[in-house]
């Protein structure tokens, strides 16, 4: 059984490169974004950020690989590269004809400004005043926690009456995390991802989706990252943020990354979700305190899930038959047409077993001698998966009454050597091989006979 | 000379080829699918009958499976 990795993450690298030019050059004139694609960088690519940063002339390039002596030129040129391809350092000839490079200027402007300080505030004007209404800080986690959960509720189905915009929903349904029977696998895999994760990669979709929205790239971007750099427990005013970006605030708010009291409201919180975004770090352990286990698994493929929470039962419930529901807990029995619809679905029993570690309960996690998950349930949920795999199919074109063996095997040769033979059999002189590798087999062959 | 067709190559172990040959020779799913009997292992068979033949391995599985008699002991 294949199991491929359907979600990719990309960095915020990967992302700026993908951008257009003139994207990029617009976004620079952030101090806050150049902060956090400075972060971002290599080492060796800060480093090169940082010496250029006063310098006001183009460098020569040969100067530049100066720096680095011969063993380390690989490095150097990665760092080159991941300069070059988000626009930091553009190349630029120098009066004698050299080659030389040139710092972006509006990146070393507002970079100056970001670690040096000065400049107009991040922000425009901050509420000085406290507010009467202030979150504690618990009060905020527990906002944006609730609203991220709504997210994750709309995935697993749990909710269909959560307040979830339209905008939202088609967002979640446009990057193939739900489809219309339920979650995919891509789905599972990304329930299964740390926080930070997931925030970015719904990021990421809105960040793709947003322009499609009539919304400005830039002035999201910018707005995000000047989020990223905010303080926690702080309140900010909506003055002076565009209609754009107030449109963003709202769709922040849902997922719950700004806590704001009322959407007519001019203040708003930041939460954790958001001031972790461009931290360059990964914040495992931030995830890791909040989530303790809730799942036991005995080798009657009973599952115990002490959990009142309707995401983590609906989770459960994808791959479970749930039994009983008590105050607390929540009795599943795992089956064999519960796994398999969970398999239909796309989730591997890799997958599930995976699952069940992660949020195993503490005392499960306790026993030393015992496993996690019993290995009777282990073997099982693989030869349930087994089970669907009684037949691979794959589309082919068969080749028969071929005369003789040297054509069939210089037949079979070419197959071989382009990677398309799906099979063959020199004794009855048939081979298959795949679609694709079809028209190049034929047109082999023709020239093959030309020839003779 | 060399003859070309279009098809479905199925991998799958004997006990289930055996199960598709007896599908083909019975008729049993209203035509015959099997172009070529290839090995122990494979089959080469029309491609319209692949979702068919699926929906019936399938079928199939399930009537062989046994259901779990936890289930019913808990009842």
């Amino acid at each position: 059984m294949k199991t491929q990795e359907l979600l990719t993450l990309q960095g915020l690298h990967q992302y700026l490169k993908s951008l257009p030019a003139i994207i990029l050059d617009k976004l620079y004139n952030h101090p806050a974004a150049c902060l956090a694609t400075f972060r971002e960088l290599s080492q060796l690519a800060k480093h090169y950020v940082m010496r250029t940063l006063f310098t006001i002339q183009a460098i020569p390039t040969s100067t530049i690989s100066a720096w680095v002596n011969s063993q380390h030129q690989k490095e150097h040129q990665a760092a080159l590269n991941q300069l070059t391809e988000i626009r930091i350092w553009q190349s630029h000839t120098l009066p004698g004809g050299m080659q030389g490079i040139k710092l972006n200027e509006s990146f070393r402007a507002n970079l100056k400004t970001a670690l040096c300080g000065g400049g107009e505030s991040w922000y425009g004007p901050q509420l000085s005043k406290a507010d009467k209404y202030q979150f504690t800080s618990e009060a905020l986690d527990l906002k944006s926690k609730e609203r991220w959960e709504c997210v994750l509720h709309y995935l697993v189905g749990a909710g269909e009456d959560l307040a979830l915009s339209g905008e939202i929903q088609s967002l979640l349904n446009n990057c193939g995390l739900v489809s219309k029977n339920g979650i995919t696998a891509a789905g599972f895999q990304f329930l299964l991802l740390d926080r930070p994760s997931q925030v970015w990669y719904i990021l990421l979709q809105y960040l793709d989706s947003a322009e499609s929205l009539g919304m400005d790239l830039v002035e999201i971007l910018s707005f995000l990252f000047q989020l990223s750099y905010s303080t926690f427990g702080q309140n900010y005013s909506t003055e002076g943020l565009t209609q754009t970006q107030l449109t963003c605030l709202q769709h922040m708010r849902e997922i719950g990354l700004v806590v704001q009291r009322k959407r007519k409201d001019m203040k708003f919180y930041p939460t954790q979700l958001a001031i972790n975004l461009a931290s360059g770090a990964k914040q495992e352990e931030l995830d890791h305190s909040k989530s303790s286990g809730y799942i036991i698994v005995e080798t009657n493929y009973r599952l115990y899930a002490y959990t009142e929470s309707p995401l983590d039962i609906a989770l459960v419930a994808l791959f479970c038959e749930m039994m009983y529901r008590l105050p607390g807990l929540c009795v599943g029995l795992i089956t064999r047409e519960s796994v398999q619809q969970a398999f239909t679905n796309g989730i591997t029993a890799n997958k599930i077993i995976n699952f069940i570690r992660t949020h195993a309960h503490p005392e499960a996690k306790k026993k030393v001698t015992t496993p996690i998950v019993p290995s009777t349930i282990i073997d099982q949920l693989y030869l349930w998966e087994l089970e669907r795999g009684r037949l691979s199919c794959s589309d082919g074109v068969l080749y028969n009454q071929i005369l003789s063996s040297s054509d069939f095997e210089a037949l079979r040769k070419y197959a071989d050597d382009m990677g398309v033979l799906l099979w063959a059999s020199p004794a009855k002189r048939l081979l298959v091989v795949n679609r694709d590798g079809h028209n190049h087999v034929k047109h082999f062959w023709k020239r093959n006979k030309q020839k003779d | 000379m060399v003859n070309v067709l279009k098809g479905v190559l199925v991998e799958c172990d004997p006990t289930v080829k055996q199960y598709l040959l007896h599908l083909d020779e019975t008729n049993a799913l209203g035509q015959k699918f099997v172009i070529e009997d290839l090995d122990d292992q494979h089959v080469f068979v029309t491609a319209e009958i692949k979702d068919t033949l699926m929906k019936k391995i399938d079928a199939m599985m399930e009537q062989l499976s046994y259901s779990s008699s936890d289930k019913q002991e808990t009842k």
